[in-house]
C-alpha cells in the first residue's frame, strides 16, 4: 500500500510533508525549491486553474482586463475570472453565513443554500472544490519530488473547526482524488512535531494563531500520548483580519467608491500585509499605496501597529484562558508554550502570550512548517512506523440534540476525548406515530436556534403501536477525525435502523459524485484535455440550462428565434462530441450571446410574477 | 461466558482486545471489564492512567487505519468505550453514581429535598450572594465575606469526598450483609455532593462576574 503523506491546508499557505526514517520533513516544489504553496486559486476565463504563486501572477491579469465584462446567463456582477484568496474561511459555511464584509469580495450564488458558492463567470464554484486544486497541486509537487504516487493523505484543520467545516474538507480530498486517511487538528500535529524529539513530558500549551483561524489547545504529553485536555478558538480570527484593521486604516480619508472597490482592496492588503511582516523586525515602516489618480503615503510605527492588533490579541487571550479553565488548570501549571502560525511572528503577540502563561514560548520549528511536519508524523503513526505514538484528541463542541420547547440538550460534552459515542433512547409521543423526527445541533448555547444545526434525520417507518411503545436505541459516535456518525437500533426486535441522516450544510454525496465525473482526475490529464473537458462542461450546463428555460418561458420566444437557438444548439451538440476546444467555446459565447435577450425577458417576467404574487398576497 | 475472536478464532473471557492476535473485539462490556479491572470501587489514579494509555495505544482506530472495515469499526467503537470507561471511573463521584446504577439503584429522579444537614448552609449562602448581587461592586466587606464563605464550602467538599472515599473502602470490603446500608449511604453521600456542587459553582458564578469584580 503506498505512503501516507502529511498536508497542512492552511488559509495563508499550503505544505506537504513525508516522514522518513523516524524524521518529517517538508517536500518542496523541486522546480523552485519553495516549501510554501500560497493558498491562492486563480481561475482565468477559459476555465483554466492555476494556484499558489502562478495564481498571485495572474492576478493584475484578472482583475483588469476582465473587468467589467459580466455574464449574461446567472447572476450579474460575476467577472469571468477570480482569484479566491483564504478559501477555507468559506469552508463548511451555508450561503447566509457569509458576513456581509466578505461579500465585497468575492460575487457569491445561492446565497440562502446549504453551500458557500462562489460565482466565476459563468460557472459556480464550492469552496471545497477551490481548495480541492490546492490538495492537487501539493499532490502533484510531491509526486514530481518522489517519483512516486501519492494517494493517502492525513490533512489537517483548526481544532475549532465544527463537524460541518471538517467534513467540507474531507470532500475536498475526495474531489482532489486522495483518500484522507486522517483528519488532525492543526495545534495537536504541532505539539507531535515539537513532541518527537524536543518537547518534555507534562502540561504544553499550543497558540496557534494562522492566516484566518486561531486555536489554543492544552495537551498533556506522557509515555508517547499525546492528549489533549481542552481546546478553544475561532474560526474567524487570524492574522487575515489584522491586515484588514491595517488597510482600515491605510484607507481612511479615501472616498468611499474606492474603498469599495475590490481591486482597491486587494492593493492595500497586499501593501498592509508587507508593511505588517517588517514590522516583526523594524520599528517603523513607510507605506505606498497606488490608486486611481492618486498615491496614499503613510508611516506605520510598531506602536501604532500594536494599538490596531491589540484587540484581536486580547481576543485571543481570552480564548486561552477558557481553554486553562476547560483543562482545570492554573496559567502556571502549563510547562511548556508552543508557538504556530505566521501572525506569531508578531513581537506583540510573544509579549503578550509570553504574559499570560508566565514562560517564554518555544519557537525553534518554523512555525510556518511545524503542522505540516506533524502532519506527517501523524501519518507514521497511521503506518505503523510510530508505535508508541498516540493522540487522543477531543471534540471542540459539545453536540446535542433539539428537544421539547427548542432547547439543545448535550449529549457530548465539548472537550470529551474522541472517539467517542453516546446511546439515547427514543419512544414516540401519539399513538401510531410513524416516524420520530431528530435535529442534531452543535454548540454550547442553550437554545436551539442559537446553535448550529448540523444534520436533521427521521427514524422510521415504525410499525403501528401505542405512543411510548417503541424503544429505539440511537448512537452518536464521533470518530477520530471530529466527524458524527449516527446509527440506530430497536431495542424491541433488535433490528438495525438504517439512518438517513442529511446534514445542515455542505455537499450530498450526489453533489459530490457529481464533481467528481465532471472533473475526472483533472490533475492525470494534460492542459489541454482538461481545457476540453471544461469546454464541454461549459457547453452541456449552458444547453440544458436553455432547454429548461424553452420549456418553462417557451411563450417568451418568437418563432424565428426558436428555430435559431435549436440550429445553435444543435451545432454546439455536434461540436461537443468532437474534440475542437476552441469551436466548443466559440459556440458557447455565440449561443450565450444569442440567448441574452431571451434570458433578459425571463428575468422581468420572474420579476413581475413575483411582485404580483406578493401583492396578492398582501391583499388577502 | 466466553468469546471468539472473529479474527484468529481463539476462545476467550470478554474484553477489548484479542489476547492471541491483539485484535479489537465487538463486544459490549461494563466499565471495570473494558479497563480489565475487578469490580473493587477503590481505585490506584496512576494505576488506571497508565492502563488506559496502555489500552489505547493498542485499540485506538489508528492502529488499524490501513485495516478492513469490520475491524475498523471494532477498534472504533471499542476506543469510544474504554474512554467512557477510564471518564466514568476516573472522577469518585461518577464512579459512585455508575456502581448504584450497577447495583441496580440510583439517586431519586426527583432529588429535590435539600439533604437536612445542608439545608442551613444553603440558605444562608443564597441569602448572601442575594445581598451581594445587590449591594453590586461597591461592597468590598461582603465580597471577602463571601470568599471566606467559599473556602469553606470548598473544606466541606473536601470531607464529603472524604466520606466518599472511606464508603468506598467500606464497599471493598463488605461480603455483602451490609449492602443496604452502604446503599443508603452512598446515596446520601452523593446527593450531598451534587447539592455542594450547585452552591460552589453559584458562588464562583457570583465572585467571576464582572459586576462584583
Amino acid at each position: 500500500m503506498s505512503r501516507i503523506f502529511g498536508i497542512d491546508l492552511g488559509t495563508t499557505n499550503s505544505l506537504i510533508a513525508v516522514i522518513e526514517g523516524g524524521k518529517a520533513r517538508v517536500i518542496a516544489d523541486p522546480d523552485t525549491n519553495d516549501a510554501l504553496l500560497p493558498s491562492v486559486v486563480a481561475i482565468a476565463p477559459d476555465g483554466r486553474v492555476y494556484v499558489g504563486k502562478e495564481a498571485i501572477a495572474m492576478e493584475p491579469r484578472l482583475s483588469r482586463e476582465e473587468e467589467g465584462r459580466v455574464s449574461a446567463v446567472g447572476f450579474p456582477g460575476g467577472e469571468y475570472g477570480a482569484v479566491i484568496r483564504s478559501v477555507k474561511r468559506y469552508m463548511g459555511l451555508g450561503g447566509a453565513e457569509v458576513a456581509e464584509q466578505e461579500r465585497r469580495r468575492y460575487a457569491f450564488t445561492d446565497v440562502s443554500g446549504p453551500v458557500v458558492r462562489f460565482q466565476i463567470g459563468k460557472r459556480v464554484y464550492t469552496a471545497p472544490q477551490i481548495s480541492a486544486e490546492i490538495l492537487r497541486a501539493l499532490k502533484l509537487r510531491a509526486e514530481k519530488a518522489l517519483g512516486e504516487k501519492v494517494e493517502r493523505v492525513v490533512i489537517t484543520v483548526p481544532a475549532y473547526f465544527n463537524d460541518g467545516q471538517r467534513q467540507a474538507t474531507k470532500d475536498a480530498g475526495r474531489l482532489a482524488g486522495l483518500e484522507v486517511v486522517r483528519l488532525v487538528n492543526e495545534p495537536t500535529a504541532a505539539s507531535l512535531a515539537y513532541g518527537l524529539n524536543q518537547l518534555a513530558e507534562g502540561k504544553v500549551a499550543v497558540y496557534d494563531l494562522g492566516g484566518g483561524t486561531f486555536d489554543i489547545s492544552i495537551l498533556n504529553i506522557k509515555g508517547g500520548v499525546f492528549e489533549v485536555l481542552a481546546t478553544n478558538g475561532d474560526t474567524h480570527l487570524g492574522g487575515d483580519d489584522i491586515d484588514q484593521a491595517l488597510v482600515d486604516w491605510l484607507l481612511e480619508g479615501t472616498a468611499e467608491a474606492l474603498k469599495a472597490d475590490r481591486h482597491v482592496w486587494n492593493s492595500a492588503r497586499h501593501v498592509a500585509e508587507e508593511a505588517k511582516k517588517r514590522l516583526s523586525s523594524v520599528e517603523e515602516t513607510e507605506l505606498t499605496l497606488e490608486l486611481p489618480g492618486a498615491v496614499v503615503r503613510k508611516t506605520l510605527s510598531r506602536a501604532e501597529l500594536e494599538r490596531l492588533a491589540e484587540p484581536l490579541v486580547k481576543r485571543t487571550l481570552e480564548r486561552c484562558a477558557m481553554a486553562l479553565k476547560d483543562a482545570g488548570l492554573a496559567r502556571g501549571e502549563v510547562e511548556a508554550v508552543v508557538l504556530v502560525g505566521g501572525a506569531t511572528r508578531m513581537p506583540l503577540v510573544r509579549r503578550r502570550v509570553a504574559e499570560l502563561f508566565g514562560r517564554e514560548a518555544l519557537c525553534s520549528l518554523d512555525p510556518d512548517h511545524v503542522v505540516a511536519l506533524g502532519a506527517a508524523v501523524q501519518a507514521g503513526v497511521l503506518m505503523g512506523t510510530q508505535r508508541d505514538m498516540l493522540l487522543l484528541d477531543v471534540v471542540p463542541l459539545s453536540l446535542g440534540i433539539e428537544t421539547v420547547g427548542g432547547v439543545m440538550e448535550r449529549l457530548i460534552h465539548r472537550n470529551t476525548t474522541i472517539p467517542t459515542s453516546v446511546t439515547e433512547k427514543f419512544t414516540t409521543a401519539v399513538d401510531n406515530q410513524t416516524h420520530v423526527d431528530i435535529h442534531v445541533l452543535q454548540g454550547e448555547r442553550e437554545m436551539a436556534k442559537d446553535c448550529r444545526s448540523l444534520a436533521r434525520f427521521k427514524l422510521g417507518p415504525l410499525a403501528p403501536s401505542p405512543a411510548g411503545f417503541p424503544r429505539i436505541a440511537v448512537t452518536f459516535l464521533i470518530d477520530a477525525n471530529g466527524i458524527l456518525n449516527v446509527s440506530a437500533r430497536d431495542e424491541r426486535t433488535g433490528r438495525e435502523h438504517s439512518v438517513d441522516v442529511k446534514p445542515s450544510y455542505g455537499l450530498t454525496d450526489e453533489e459530490i459524485e457529481r464533481m467528481l465525473e465532471e472533473a475526472i482526475d483533472l490533475g492525470e490529464v494534460d492542459v489541454e484535455e482538461r481545457l476540453l473537458i471544461v469546454a464541454r462542461n461549459d457547453a452541456h450546463q449552458i444547453l440544458s440550462a436553455l432547454a429548461k428555460q424553452l420549456g418553462e418561458w417557451g411563450h417568451l420566444v418568437s418563432a424565428e428565434e426558436r428555430t435559431a437557438f435549436e440550429q445553435a444548439s444543435a451545432k454546439l451538440e455536434a461540436a461537443s462530441q468532437g474534440t475542437d476546444r476552441e469551436l466548443i467555446s466559440k459556440l458557447v459565447e455565440e449561443l450565450n450571446e444569442m440567448t441574452t435577450p431571451f434570458a433578459e425577458r425571463i428575468m422581468d417576467a420572474a420579476i413581475k410574477q413575483a411582485l404580483e404574487k406578493k401583492s396578492i398576497e398582501e391583499l388577502s | 461466558m466466553t468469546l471468539q475472536c472473529p479474527s484468529c478464532g481463539r476462545e476467550q473471557e470478554p474484553q477489548l482486545i484479542c489476547q492471541q492476535c491483539g485484535m479489537p473485539l465487538p463486544v459490549e462490556l461494563d466499565c471495570f471489564a473494558a479497563l480489565g479491572l475487578p469490580r473493587k470501587l477503590t481505585i490506584d489514579l496512576p494505576a488506571l492512567e497508565e492502563r488506559y494509555h496502555d489500552l489505547g495505544k493498542r485499540i485506538h482506530p489508528d492502529r488499524f487505519a490501513s485495516s478492513p472495515p469490520r475491524v475498523r469499526s471494532a477498534s472504533l467503537s471499542g476506543a469510544a468505550l474504554l474512554t467512557r470507561s477510564y471518564r466514568t471511573l476516573r472522577d469518585p463521584v461518577s464512579r459512585g453514581l455508575y456502581w448504584l446504577e450497577l447495583n441496580g439503584e440510583k439517586l431519586a429522579e426527583n432529588n429535590k429535598q435539600v439533604p437536612a444537614e445542608l439545608a442551613e448552609t444553603v440558605f444562608e449562602v443564597q441569602e448572601q450572594l442575594a445581598e451581594l448581587r445587590e449591594a453590586g461592586a461597591g461592597d468590598g466587606a461582603l465580597r471577602r465575606e463571601v470568599e471566606k464563605r467559599r473556602v469553606e464550602l470548598g473544606l466541606a467538599m473536601d470531607e464529603l469526598r472524604e466520606g466518599l472515599a472511606r464508603n468506598f473502602i467500606r464497599w471493598d470490603r463488605s461480603d455483602g450483609s451490609d449492602r443496604a446500608e452502604l446503599v443508603a449511604e452512598l446515596k446520601s453521600i452523593l446527593s450531598k455532593i451534587a447539592y455542594m456542587r450547585t452552591l460552589i459553582r453559584d458562588v464562583d458564578r457570583e465572585l467571576d462576574s464582572p459586576r462584583t469584580a
